[in-house]
């Protein structure tokens, strides 16, 4: 699929590949949110402080993260016709040596975690770095990156967010005008049906049939929103995937404004998130002046522009009916469905609701087609997810893989099992409201169907992982107290009912249970389950029902018998 | 409501004529498309226990006790049915097993939420359910009494109806409560006492005393109630009263409209007779 892009975008796609591969070095230092929490800042501002007064050839930017947490600050250095190296724990007194070794045509050896020579966007740019620095191992040599299939962090911390120059540089937009230009809106929404994608925020849904839905109803007017509202405890794909890569998201969003029929999309994001938020407008200004957002996108009839709706802090308005009432500006309580937001949604109109890493896999499916991407995943969940595979992990950090992997490639293979030689005992899918698994189970592909036949979901991505000094009585009961506080207090069974599911976990622990508390326990949680209004208060007893189920011992050992 | 599908029964009715046949408990009746299935079966004398439905008020679905078996062919959901719409062949059933297994266990919250509602204590009791595992909710200061079961009616008609909007719903989760803004008086109580009567707990309390009427659970709002210049008694809120005229198109009279009912009546009484004695 070649395209021809106009000059103005052309110009500003070459200046991204002379930043991308300068003919002087390249440092980046990786600031996401969390590069930044642990010192990336300061390291930033070091070497830049230290460049100014030294005044060397030397070009230095920011990226997003590359994933691995646990080796963050990142930076990387790429001398040109030589490979992207990359740093880690790097920290400000690290700086002059950096400075210096750059300088001399090298590598701070001792610092260096790997090299990558090329580096596969998937957008049809490949970025040849070069070779040389043998001694440093490979990309695909280090565990935690080489079993890893990066689709939606493909750029995430080698390109700057900040600057879509560099986007465009890698490929971005290009699916976006080759749709806009040469294909009908029906075969975008053809592709992306035939894909297979299904919704990442947790319930899988097929996201085409979504679309096509939403395309179908008859409406003056028709809106499309981006679920930016991640808040799980112990995710945040969604985050990095904002703050590294603003633009893939807003692209996808073209795409699917484009296959829907729709001329306005928000971006529904917490406040907690100010650093997305602040890449998101940057990027979506930075669109605009492209003529990429607003009237007449690449010079076509089509005209779509994107804005942004924060949140003000609560969890339950990542439910679709509560996230259309806070943007609305009404109290943040989801309504029965239907009607459903397809029928009825913002301001009364239909409205396609998709998660943020849904959008951003959308221009990839279209740049390659539903069929590269249909052999990426397992049966009926095709494609990868991102997961935070956080906790008692040896190996912290953000991680893809194509779904159907094993939990226990995700926990062992790229994560090492547990941190610090402790055995693993369990891991948490699927946020406050999955299931706890236990090792035995580790062999379960994380799939939508095989997370919920063993009572967990799939959610949005969190994997948090327990060792053997878990109580996992205490582990339901801090996800209840998390999701009580975080129940709207619309219907009984999640308001009341949460409540009170905390009071037996605390009465249990503290030791004054009973058997008939044990038994309360799981009645309760099953009627919660069965007949709470959303999916809150449906999923929010997972962790005590499959605690009970698998770790019933621990109960046991508490109650008087 | 900016929500522009979702309308009332009522209104639903009026716009549906199309008659479908809907299965209750293996049983065939009929329906409008489109009606909600609570609705049904309160016509046809079907019992299904509900505190948050009311017919002129959009669906809500909250109090989760209506709950029903939807039967789609091999398949069942629970679904409200105050929120489910008649469609034909539509098959529900109000109480499998599974159903009064969760009823009885909500009935049982209920109990521990609003332990002093006699209302409450006597629907569970309808279902065996005469006392709760649950801590009681006990607070001496409630000015809900403690029977506020957050149907949300209360909310909904001063908003939906009376378009007042004096009370709302305050905090979140367990530590929700209706009450007005900081829970304070509010001015734009017009006294009518329309929360008053849909409440299904008889939880709101309210007082005449002398030319004031105080919404007592609603931060003691004190709302100005008009005298009758026959009579001397207090009988209508003086703002609900000039919202009502405002709408009498042509207006009453000015020697009526001061009135109380029980002395305007006697007044018109009195030059009927009057007339008619003249007239013989």
């Amino acid at each position: 699929m070649k395209t021809e892009l106009p000059v103005g975008i052309i110009n500003r796609e070459n200046s991204g590949l002379k930043k991308l591969k300068p003919d002087i070095p390249r440092i980046t230092v990786g600031l996401a949110t969390c590069g930044a929490a642990v010192g990336g800042t300061a390291i930033y501002e070091r070497l830049r402080e230290s460049i100014q007064k030294r005044n060397p050839d030397l070009s230095l930017v920011p990226t997003g993260c590359i994933g691995y947490c646990r080796e963050e600050p990142i930076v990387t250095v790429a001398h040109p016709g030589k490979p992207l190296v990359l740093l880690n724990r790097v920290s400000v007194k690290d700086c002059d040596d950096i400075l210096n070794a750059v300088l001399s045509g090298t590598v701070p050896h001792d610092k260096a975690l790997c090299r990558i020579e090329e580096w596969d966007h998937l957008m049809g740019h490949n970025i040849t770095y070069g070779r040389g620095f043998d001694e440093i191992p490979l990309y695909d040599e280090i565990p935690f990156f080489g079993q890893q299939k990066k689709v939606i962090l493909r750029d995430a911390g080698i390109i700057n967010p900040e600057d879509i120059d560099e986007f465009l540089a890698v490929g971005g937009y290009s699916a976006a005008y080759n749709a806009l230009r040469n294909m009908e809106p029906d075969t975008v929404l053809e592709e992306v049906e035939k894909s297979g994608l299904r919704g990442r925020g947790g319930a899988g849904f097929p996201a085409g049939l979504k679309w096509r839905i939403t395309k179908e109803k008859k409406s003056d007017k028709k809106y499309i929103i981006c679920n930016a509202d991640e808040g799980d405890p112990g995710a945040y794909m969604n985050r990095n995937e904002m703050e590294s890569d603003p633009h893939m998201l807003i692209e996808g969003m073209i795409l699917g404004a484009y296959a829907i029929g729709t001329d306005e999309g928000l971006i529904y994001i917490r406040a907690e998130y100010p650093l997305a938020i602040r890449r998101l407008k940057h990027a979506i200004a930075e669109a605009r002046e492209l003529g990429i957002l607003g009237e007449n996108i690449f010079g076509t009839d089509f005209s779509f522009d994107i804005q942004i709706a924060t949140g003000a802090g609560a969890f339950v308005c990542g439910e679709s009916t509560a996230l259309v009432a806070s943007i609305e500006g009404r109290t943040g309580r989801p309504h029965p469905r239907p009607p459903r937001l397809t029928d009825s949604g913002l301001w009364g109109k239909p409205t396609d609701l998709n998660n943020v890493e849904t959008w951003c896999n959308v221009p990839v499916i279209i740049k390659n087609g539903s069929e590269w991407y249909r052999n990426i995943g397992a049966e009926k969940n095709s494609g990868t997810k991102v997961f935070s595979l956080v906790g008692d992990v040896e190996k912290v950090g953000l991680v893809e893989v194509p779904l159907g992997t094993t939990l226990k490639r995700i926990v062992f293979d790229i994560g090492n099992g547990g941190a610090d030689g402790k055995a693993v005992k369990a891991v948490q899918t699927g946020g406050p409201s999955g299931g706890c698994i236990p090792l035995r189970l580790f062999d379960t592909t994380v799939d939508f169907e095989s997370l919920n036949a063993i009572g967990s979901i799939m959610g949005s991505g969190g994997i948090v992982v327990m060792d053997e000094d878990t109580n996992m009585v205490d582990i339901a009961r801090y996800f209840i107290s998390f999701a009580t506080g975080e129940s709207c207090g619309k219907c009984i069974p999640c308001r009341e009912g949460l409540k009170h599911t905390l009071i037996l976990l605390n009465r249990i622990l503290a030791g004054k249970g009973t058997a008939e508390d044990l038994d309360t326990l799981k009645s309760l949680s099953e009627t919660i389950a069965a007949t709470s209004l959303c999916g809150l208060g449906q999923t929010a007893p997972n962790p005590v029902l499959t605690t009970l189920e698998y770790f019933r011992g621990e109960y046991d050992s508490l109650v008087k018998l | 409501m900016t929500d522009n599908t979702v309308c009332s029964t009522e209104e639903l009715l009026k716009k549906s004529s199309e008659d479908v046949t809907v299965i209750i408990n293996g049983r065939e009746y009929p329906a409008k498309k489109g009606e909600v299935m609570l609705g049904v079966a309160i016509r046809e004398g079907i019992e299904i226990p509900h505190l948050c439905y009311e017919a002129s008020l959009s669906p809500y679905g909250a109090c989760r006790l209506c709950m029903v078996e939807k039967r789609c062919r091999d398949r069942s959901e629970m679904v409200t049915s105050c929120t489910l719409r008649a469609e034909d062949g539509l098959e529900v059933v109000t109480d499998s097993p599974e159903i009064l297994r969760h009823r009885r266990m909500i009935l049982e919250l209920y109990l521990a939420e609003a332990p002093k509602s006699e209302v409450i204590k006597s629907l569970a009791a309808r279902y065996g359910v005469t006392k709760t595992r649950f801590f009681k909710k006990t607070d001496k200061d409630d000015p809900l009494g403690n029977k506020c079961i957050l149907c949300g009616l209360c909310v909904r008609v001063c908003n939906e109806i009376i378009g007042a909007g004096v009370i709302s719903f305050v905090n979140r989760g367990p530590y929700t409560v209706v009450s007005t803004p900081f829970s304070g008086e509010n001015s734009d109580c017009l006294g009518c006492k329309a929360c008053v009567s849909v409440c299904p707990t008889h939880a709101i309390v309210t007082g005449d005393s002398g030319d004031e009427r105080i919404m007592k659970s609603w931060g003691e709002t004190k709302v100005k109630m008009r005298e009758c210049p026959v009579c001397g008694n207090y009988y209508l809120p003086d703002l609900l009263a000039e919202k009502v005229y405002a709408k009498i198109n042509p207006p009453l009279s000015k020697n009526i409209q001061e009135m109380c009912p029980k002395c305007r009546s006697r007044n018109i009484a009195i030059k009927e007779i009057s007339a008619s004695s003249n007239r013989r």
